[in-house]
């Protein structure tokens, strides 16, 4: 699984460090570490809230073209 | 249903976690258990440790079955079985030469002595394998329907 570089230029893109949206979709901070290094694949249920803290849409953020 | 303090992912590195400490206890107390007869211990002895043992078999073996689960690679079929089988004959025919190695000298004896416990564990596990591959189907059957 490839690094998530969609989730994460869209979390600089807003600013917010990997706590604040840790904190805005109710987990923890290592999760998103891990999602963005593509250590750890969300469920459906995390993704749809990473895309709702950072006004994206799933094909956007977790779209087949960001798998690197 | 209680709020878990726990992220899916920590969830999962939980699962894992107590996953591993299954298969540990599972093969622990079944090398424990081997060891100890093999030193001569009295089953008396080991009974606290084949009854815990027992409990981890027949609760994997009844929840896999209840949620209609079988194993990751192999398939519940004849041949799977019978060649499944043939491990633990095998394991059990070598262990029990290795326990009686000290008391007969023959080596007809030896092989006897391997071999009719190997024939018998290798039929009982056939016949238990049988049955939960008949249980398994039927379950299978019945969550599939109930799905649609």
């Amino acid at each position: 699984m490839g690094k998530n570089l969609a989730v994460k230029s869209a979390r600089a893109a807003r600013d917010m460090t990997q706590k604040q949206l840790a904190d805005a979709v109710g987990v923890s901070r290592q999760t998103i570490n891990a999602i963005e290094q593509g250590e750890y694949n969300p469920t459906i249920r995390l993704c749809r809230a990473i895309c709702r803290a950072l006004g994206k849409t799933l094909d956007e953020l977790f779209g087949e073209d960001d798998e690197q | 249903m209680r709020k878990s303090n726990l992220d899916e992912m920590q969830e999962q590195a939980l699962l894992k976690i107590e996953h591993n400490g299954f298969w540990l206890a599972f093969w622990g107390l079944l090398a424990s258990m081997a060891i100890q007869a093999l030193l001569g211990v009295a089953f008396s002895s080991l009974l606290g440790e084949w009854i815990i043992f027992m409990v981890l078999c027949v609760y994997a073996v009844v929840s896999c079955l209840r949620h209609g689960l079988w194993d990751r690679n192999l398939k519940p079929n004849l041949k799977t079985n019978l060649l499944v089988s043939i491990v633990p004959g095998l394991a059990v025919g070598v262990f029990d030469m290795l326990l009686f190695r000290a008391k007969e000298t023959e080596p007809l004896d030896y092989l006897l002595i391997g071999a009719i416990p190997a024939i018998i564990t290798f039929a009982l596990c056939f016949g238990a394998l049988t049955i939960c591959t008949a249980l398994y189907k039927k379950r299978r059957e019945k969550l599939d329907q109930e799905s649609n």
